[in-house]
């Protein structure tokens, strides 16, 4: 009970034994009643909505899941030079942005610190930056430019690292083969290979001849049947188009047990 | 019963369809996945050399180790892992001969032969005093419960092979 | 029965408001994609916390056979992947939910940003969606390293180099993420244990702030 020296008979009044006032003005979410319309329950009536959303992206995501395997490649290897590392697929933009020049060497300060630190304040201030009362898109066209402009060059700067990682991916030289042993010579997928037009490019023991070897073909990476496949379906290099003249499921075969050439 | 209470019901019936819907689709595979060990069957134990000339074994329990290779889900020890078997004549054997775990029923601790002077002839767990006849069988009013485990035997060029547990 | 152990613990507890401000508050029509389709962008951050729960759930049961040491690391996710039934399924949906969660979280960051969502007053409730984000990118980044492959180890590696560019406090980040001067076994436990502790109890705190500010606040008004 508040001690009232001037003799006021107002009583304060306050929660609990807190000093919480009990005539705190309260804050309340809007109740939408000022927007026409019509509003309705979260439970059971919107919560059933927005189940049946997650219903619907659910079977999408389980989908992809069945359809695509999650990759394991092999074992980690310091060791292993060859290997071209790329970041994951939301890192891309940061990774392409510091191999330019202004941004990287004597500038790295500009790749690492300024972009991304004026990029990130922004974004964390974006409230108090953009303080005016309109919400409207078209009316902020500042702040939604500025927007579009970065999201633009975040596509451009993945799709372009991307791009680099794949041209990297095919030219990077092919290395020197440990082994000169073929895994699984007595496969019917030898003999295929013996007796198509391959062996006169890539040679009789996979040691290559004008065409790069293909010992060990199985461990390069971003290499798998599918990309097999596509390379002796479409070329690649100054290796023409349709180079396998056998059936579809030769072709298959052959491209399994290269893809068995495996080496470390 | 008014119109709005069974439409109420029927979303409520509704929602609880679709939870279980999400539920389900998103918790079997992984339910199935984490219990999976227990549907597999154990992997298949080898008959092991244990490098002992069936003429060597006595009346008298005589431990024996050898070696079995198993794998532990993705782990393979490349020195396996020791086994000790009690093995000795016993002519109502299929084989003539018996070999005994030396796990001991009650808590799994390792039994003994004749560790305890005072106890002439028996295997003896050191943990909690149980006892075993020199059959296996455990002494009534000691903590073990069952018979000591058999392995499966077999004879081969006059050497014995120790392979899994024998299921009763 | 139920009804009676609900009414039990209710007399003591007083729960019934609690669920009843969830449960019983009106969502405006804008928002509801029966009424409109193309309030659908509205479902995202929904969408969003649901990947989120699909990231915790097989997290934890791909915990039942992982183990984060060079040695084992590789061997076990395969082992979980190609020796037991669904291990395939439940990996792929941890990797896979990775980067959907991603992409969702991007297009419930542009919703909120497009629609000028972030405006008075709910301004404090963007700087921790902004914060989220960064949580959530940080345990892709970590987990990334976990299944131990070529992959991983080298993406990690230029991660690391990346953050050691940093002038005068690089190498201190670097140092720590590494836990040593190499990506090596130190780092791979390091990263486990901000992957599935550190990062994690950060995100439900940012994640329990966030949904309360939205009950406190409500959802903005139609443009």
């Amino acid at each position: 009970m508040a001690h009232n020296p001037e003799g006021n008979q107002k009583q304060v009044h306050y929660v609990g034994d807190s000093r919480v006032r009990a005539d705190r003005p309260k804050r309340y979410a809007p109740d939408y009643s000022e927007f026409p319309g019509k509003t309705e329950a979260f439970i059971p009536d919107f919560l059933l909505k927005e189940w049946m959303v997650a219903v619907v992206f659910l079977v999408g995501f389980m989908t992809l899941v069945f359809s695509e395997m999650p990759p394991l490649g092999e074992k980690a290897d310091p060791t292993n030079t060859s290997f071209l590392p790329v970041p994951d697929w939301y890192f891309l933009f940061v990774y392409q942005l510091l191999k330019y020049k202004w941004a990287s060497g004597p500038y790295v300060l500009i790749g690492i610190v300024v972009l991304p630190g004026i990029a990130a304040a922004a974004l964390l201030l974006a409230p108090w930056l953009d303080s005016g009362k309109e919400r409207r898109p078209h009316k902020r066209p500042a702040t939604i430019g500025i927007m579009l402009t970065t999201l633009v060059m975040i596509v451009a700067l993945t799709w372009q690292a991307e791009a680099e990682h794949q041209e990297q991916l095919i030219s990077s030289p092919v290395r020197k083969p440990k082994s000169t042993e073929i895994v699984d010579p007595n496969s019917k997928a030898y003999q295929l290979y013996k007796e198509s037009a391959c062996i006169k490019c890539h040679g009789e023991k996979l040691e290559g001849l004008n065409g790069p070897h293909l010992l060990g073909i199985g461990t390069k990476q971003g290499m798998s049947k599918e990309e097999m496949i596509r390379i002796m379906d479409e070329g690649r290099g100054a290796m023409p188009a349709g180079m396998f003249q056998g059936s579809d499921a030769d072709k298959e075969l052959l491209a399994e047990w290269l893809m068995k050439q495996k080496q470390k | 019963m008014s119109k709005k209470v069974s439409r109420r019901k029927f979303l409520t019936y509704m929602l609880g369809g679709t939870a279980g819907f999400l539920g389900a689709g998103l918790l079997f595979p992984m339910v199935r996945f984490a219990v999976d060990p227990v549907l597999k069957k154990g992997g298949k134990v080898e008959f092991v050399d244990v490098n002992l000339p069936v003429s060597e074994i006595t009346e008298t329990p005589r431990a024996v180790e050898f070696k079995i290779f198993r794998k532990d889900g993705w782990y393979q020890s490349e020195d396996g892992e020791t086994m000790t078997a009690w093995v000795m004549k016993d002519p109502r054997q299929e084989l003539g001969i018996v070999a005994f775990s030396p796990i001991c029923k009650h808590l799994g601790c390792t039994v003994d032969w004749e560790s305890n002077p005072q106890f002439k002839n028996e295997f003896f767990c050191p943990c909690h005093f149980g006892r075993y006849t020199k059959d296996g069988i455990n002494v009534p009013g000691t903590p073990p419960t069952a018979p000591l485990d058999k392995y499966e035997l077999q004879v081969k060029d006059g050497r014995l092979l120790i392979g899994p547990i024998a299921q009763a | 029965m139920l009804r009676a152990i609900y009414d039990w613990v209710d007399e003591r507890l007083d729960i019934t408001p609690i669920w009843r401000d969830v449960a019983d508050h009106e969502v405006p029509e804008h928002v509801n994609p029966a009424h409109h389709f193309s309030a659908f962008i509205y479902c995202f951050g929904g969408l969003t916390f649901f990947v989120v729960v699909i990231q915790i759930l097989s997290g934890m049961f791909l915990a039942l056979y992982y183990v984060p040491d060079i040695v084992n690391a590789h061997a076990s996710v395969n082992y979980l992947q190609n020796e037991l039934a669904m291990g395939a399924i439940v990996r792929g949906m941890h990797h896979w939910g990775a980067s959907v969660a991603i992409v969702m979280l991007f297009l419930h960051t542009l919703r909120v940003f497009f629609t000028g969502s972030y405006k008075h007053p709910r301004e404090f409730n963007w700087v921790i969606g902004i914060l989220i984000f960064a949580v959530m990118v940080g345990l892709g980044f970590t987990g990334y390293l976990l299944p131990w492959d070529n992959k991983a180890y080298f993406a990690t590696k230029v991660g690391v180099e990346i953050a050691a560019a940093v002038p005068w406090i690089g190498p201190y980040i670097a140092a720590f993420l590494q836990g040593g001067d190499i990506v090596g076994a130190v780092t791979l436990e390091r990263f486990f244990a901000l992957h599935v502790f550190f990062l994690p109890a950060l995100l439900f705190i940012l994640l329990a702030v966030h949904f309360i500010l939205i009950r406190r606040q409500g959802i903005s008004g139609p443009l």
